[in-house]
């Protein structure tokens, strides 16, 4: 794939610091400082309290399957159709769902629990990337 | 409780088709002028006389102020240009009862142009990804196209309730024995459970005849005040309720559940400002990009419970897309469904009609991408 023109995350003022910690291989999260309560993506505000104050806070990475599906249609560049992407909801809190790149032999299904698996994609040029990807959990 | 202030105060005067097309050729703004000169024509008003416009668009049709200079509007009352898409397609229309019923402009006309299958293609294939900031969290991962994202649905949808392929194929093959009636449609050859079962797969769990077509057409409609509409030249077409909202996106931390659209907590607001529930429906134009949006509204929006709208198809009872819908009679991307629920309550729709219908629910895509949902309960009014 590394030959291949794959579009990449472009971070804006909200998100980079959560891509720069997935490229260190950190999976963290905003967590209001006020009410506790997580939110993904990146913004500014809580939108239960109303704080401005937060902190990134490391979340387990571990999660339930809520959605699954395997693209068959190359759509976009620089993906191998057929390939699957999962909807994962995390333990932290449920209403935080995150897509993610699959990895293991075994098809994903709803249900399944699984841990983050970070999925350093090749770019051609700049810093490696790194996506949330997905794995079944180890326990 | 008093009846609510739009109630039945504005009214749908006038539709207008292009013709629905692969290739149409022509700009979207050419397409636009010539469905807004038919929409007026078929109102039996000058174009002159618009007065207020309406449009949305996802960076794929042209400016509703270009649209207007062309029109010769040198100063409209009322002017609407909203990003969005099917979500937003009732939108407008409500927007435009608003503007009527209150006196701030007369006719306003409200339209979606496009050249959906030979310009910009919903697919991603021929154009960088929306201007959308929540996309970095998609593309990336080869996740940024509609049936990809209704995919997602689907597949908890299937995996909560034990939908099958069959509850979906359902709906595929209901329209496309509805398009076989309707003379625009582009696909009228009827289709089978073992046509729909071995069709390739597009994103697992949808194949190919759970998405719609894509298509290169335009509609208008033109609208006024009820009382304006009692003399014009057809039957009145009501707007008795008009709602959007309700919904989150996939990532406004509020979404856990897939399987219930933003139209559930909508469609009460809706129903209430019409004085109206679903066992009043006649006829539903229920908004179908892809065939599991079908089953989760006519949960949402109340026509049976959370779960069993595969076996509430397969009763056959409800009508529902008469004209094919996207699935089969084109993609207005939501303004066909309205153009549709006019002919049928006008008793215009020819060999399609669903006999006796007097009040119609048309819906907006459900609020799986944007978040929000937006639809329509319209009622046959009278003539003077």
């Amino acid at each position: 794939m590394s030959d291949v023109e794959r579009l990449i995350p472009y971070p804006d003022r909200d998100s980079a610091l959560w891509w720069a910690a997935l490229a260190r291989h950190e999976f963290v999260q905003q967590r209001c400082d006020d009410c506790g309560t997580w939110r993904w993506p990146p913004r500014a505000m809580c939108s239960g309290c109303g704080s401005f104050t937060w902190t990134w806070q490391p979340a387990a990475g571990r999660g339930t399957v809520i959605s699954c599906i395997r693209t068959h249609h190359a759509f976009l560049p620089g993906f191998e159709a057929p390939y699957f992407t999962v909807f994962v909801s995390i333990d932290e809190q449920a209403d935080i769902v995150m897509p993610g790149t699959w990895h293991h032999a075994d098809p994903p299904q709803v249900g399944l629990r699984v841990q983050v698996f970070f999925d350093d994609i090749d770019v051609r040029e700049g810093a490696p990337v790194t996506l949330v990807g997905w794995q079944p959990a180890g326990d | 409780m008093s009846a609510h202030p739009l109630r039945d105060r504005a009214a749908i005067v006038g539709v207008g088709y292009t013709d629905f097309m692969k290739n149409s050729g022509v700009s979207t703004l050419a397409l636009a002028l010539q469905a807004i000169h038919a929409a007026c024509d078929d109102a039996g008003i000058s174009f002159k006389q618009l007065d207020g416009v309406a449009t949305h668009r996802v960076g794929d049709s042209v400016q509703g102020a270009v649209v207007l200079n062309a029109l010769g509007m040198v100063d409209p009352k009322f002017y609407v240009d909203q990003f969005g898409g099917g979500s937003a397609s009732h939108t407008v229309v409500g927007q435009a009862a608003m503007a009527v019923a209150t006196g701030v402009a007369d006719y306003v006309v409200c339209w979606r142009a496009i050249n959906a299958r030979s310009e910009y293609r919903m697919g991603g294939t021929g154009r960088p990804p929306p201007d959308v900031v929540e996309f970095q969290y998609q593309t990336p991962y080869g996740y940024a196209t509609p049936p990809q994202q209704f995919a997602s649905m689907a597949s908890a949808y299937m995996a909560k309730y034990g939908a099958t392929r069959e509850d979906l194929g359902r709906v595929a093959i209901r329209q496309r024995d509805n398009a076989s009636r309707n003379e625009r449609a582009m696909m009228r050859t009827p289709i089978t459970m073992d046509d729909y079962l071995s069709s390739r797969w597009i994103v697992e769990p949808l194949c190919l005849f759970d998405c719609c077509l894509e298509t290169d057409a335009a509609i208008a409609v033109v609208v006024t005040s009820a009382e304006r509409a009692r003399d014009l030249k057809h039957t009145p077409v009501l707007v008795s309720g008009a709602a959007w909202g309700g919904g989150h996106t996939l990532y406004s931390n509020h979404r856990e559940d897939l399987t219930t659209s933003a139209a559930a907590a909508m469609s009460k607001r809706l129903y209430a400002m019409a004085g109206a529930g679903p066992e009043d429906i006649d006829v539903g134009c229920i908004y179908d990009a892809f065939t599991p949006l079908v089953l989760v509204q006519l949960e949402d929006y109340g026509f049976c419970a959370k779960g069993e709208a595969g076996a509430f198809v397969a009763e056959g009872t409800f009508p529902f897309n008469p004209h094919g819908g996207h699935l089969s009679a084109g993609y207005v991307h939501g303004i066909n469904h309205i153009a549709e629920a006019v002919e049928q309550l006008r008793g215009n729709a020819g060999a399609r009609q669903v006999a006796g219908a007097e009040v119609a629910l048309s819906t907006g895509q459900s609020g799986y991408v944007a978040g929000s949902s937006s639809a329509l309960i319209l009622r046959k009014g009278e003539q003077s």
